[in-house]
């Protein structure tokens, strides 16, 4: 199975953050892209906030992959759908009754750079925080360790589910089933898939919350850790800091005056 | 370490009961195989040992279950984690998917229990080494073979220091090189002489290599128990749905041809058949 999280393993300050640190820089980027107002800013934002610290944690590549890839349907959409139908005046291009506009296409162009901000964020926070540890971080908070576990399965539920089908697929093609050509015989191969998937995976969870029982997982009491998260002074006034500047972003538009 | 009497368990909803009158002692550090045809409650048995059954799967128990000295129906699945441990079949669920790592894997179970961080590492270290995978400690669990996880799961359960360990086909999902590694560990786990051994398996092979105690067990009673030699290499055994070993085979059919003369159990590991057909 491939591994389950976007995660990579790399020996950088960026990495060795505490994840709550992670988390408010996250939200920094988050809080930035929502109340900024031109489409420089938000490139800037990009270009000259996020690409460095994806640099600085070795992962700018990955980053600018990611965020491409995920991108382009969202402009795709909204560059036609803002340009098409915005008000404006300025047409560049006319295809029938509907025509192009520069107001429009300006608008779908910032309305995209959002986006991409946005997911270059999480991209980023999810590229240098393995999940397991960003779960420690909470439960040492107080967060109920089930709650954590909850929210690492779910993310490994699709790398699962794809593993278990590619082995359900294998093992009925070697039955006969047809799952190549038209794409009606690609289709209809997969209905023999839904069940055994389904069931199966259902099956298993019973196996694995038994592998839980006997690692002692619905003890009480207080639990140790292996990893230590290392915090600093300057980490803390970091996330303060963070804070306030997104309350001081908010603020403005909140307040009527 | 073990001692059952008279047990009784039917499954929820089930109306014939899957154990009857069950009935077995087995002493600390022994290592006990179970054998038996498919459906005859083994698996079940394997759960009623480490309080899967009634905790986990309720239905109707009844008789005396003590394991290493504690009453497991009356113990929570928490408490008994630390005394009994099962591996099960498939490898792949047993990995917890609370940990990224292979030696974080294996000390789950210990930070669960809350032993303190100083003592955990040796642990964790001790565990791989006893189970071979010291050198996989960084790896993820998902990036390892089947036989790797299955002693990745060993090693998670043995961590925890259990005074016995439960098996049900552990090698089952295995190819020949997983299931000789699973086995290494397990003669490594047995010869410290610290763990009671029980386990479910299909093949006779290994468990006349390596079991001091073979139970037969068939519609949910015990029908045989005895020394391996004496339970696979008698004919008695073989038409219960037991099977016999490679060795037992060609020994039986030498003695069919009138090759050789036999009297008393037949051979059921390498050496012994090799002694026997000189």
């Amino acid at each position: 199975m491939r591994a389950p999280t976007l995660y990579l393993e790399r020996q950088s300050g960026l990495h060795a953050l505490h994840p709550t640190t992670k988390l408010a820089l996250s939200g920094l980027f988050l809080t930035g892209a929502a109340v900024m107002p031109g489409l420089h800013w938000l490139l800037a934002l990009f270009a000259f906030g996020l690409l460095p610290l994806a640099a600085w944690g070795q992962v700018a590549r990955p980053l600018l992959r990611t965020s491409l890839a995920l991108i382009w349907p969202f402009a795709l959409s909204l560059l036609l759908i803002q340009g098409f139908f915005a008000p404006g005046e300025q047409v560049l291009f006319r295809l029938g009754p509907l025509a192009l506009k520069q107001e429009g296409l300006l608008l779908g162009a910032l309305f995209t750079a959002r986006i991409l901000v946005w997911l270059g964020t999480a991209t980023l926070l999810m590229l240098i925080t393995r999940p397991d540890h960003l779960m420690q971080a909470f439960t040492e908070q107080g967060l109920p360790h089930q709650i954590s576990y909850i929210v690492l399965a779910t993310i490994q539920i699709i790398p699962r589910f794809q593993a278990k089908a590619q082995t359900i697929l294998d093992a009925q093609r070697s039955r006969g089933l047809e799952t190549e050509g038209l794409l009606t015989v690609r289709l209809r191969a997969l209905l023999p898939l839904i069940g055994p998937l389904i069931l199966g995976s259902i099956l298993d969870v019973d196996e694995r919350a038994m592998a839980l029982e006997a690692r002692a997982f619905s003890r009480r009491g207080p639990k140790t850790y292996l990893t230590v998260l290392s915090d600093s002074l300057g980490q803390r006034l970091l996330r303060w800091l963070c804070l306030l500047l997104m309350v001081a972003m908010v603020l403005p538009r909140l307040a009527p005056w | 370490m073990i001692a059952l009497h008279n047990v009784h368990y039917t499954y929820p909803g089930s109306e014939l009961p899957t154990l009857h009158e069950l009935t077995l002692s087995v002493p600390s550090g022994q290592f006990c195989a179970l054998v038996g045809p498919n459906r005859a409650g083994k698996s079940t048995l394997c759960y009623v040992l480490s309080g899967f059954i009634p905790h986990f799967y309720r239905g109707k128990l009844a008789g005396d279950v003590q394991v290493a000295g504690v009453d497991v129906p009356r113990t929570s699945l928490a408490e008994l984690a630390g005394v009994v441990g099962l591996v099960f079949q498939n490898p792949f669920n047993q990995i917890s998917g609370a940990r990224f790592s292979v030696r974080e894997e294996v000390a789950f179970g210990l930070e669960n229990l809350g032993v303190p961080r100083e003592e955990i590492l040796p642990r964790v270290d001790q565990a791989l080494a006893l189970v071979g995978l010291g050198a996989l400690a960084d790896r993820s669990p998902y990036a390892l073979s089947g036989g790797e996880q299955q002693r990745l799961a060993l090693a998670s359960v043995m961590v925890m220091r259990p005074k016995v360990l439960v098996l049900d086909e552990p090698t089952a999902q295995l190819d020949p090189r997983g299931t000789r590694a699973v086995f290494e560990a397990l003669r490594r786990i047995s010869a410290q002489g610290k763990t009671t051994v029980f386990m479910v398996e299909h093949k006779l092979e290994w468990v006349a290599t390596f079991a001091d105690r073979v139970v037969v067990l068939e519609q949910g009673r015990l029908v045989a128990d005895g020394d391996p030699r004496a339970i696979l290499g008698s004919p008695a055994a073989w038409g219960r749905g037991v099977g016999r070993t490679r060795y037992t085979e060609a020994a039986q059919r030498g003695g069919e041809r009138g090759l050789i003369h036999a009297s008393g159990p037949l051979p059921v590991t390498l050496e012994q058949a090799t002694r026997f057909f000189q």
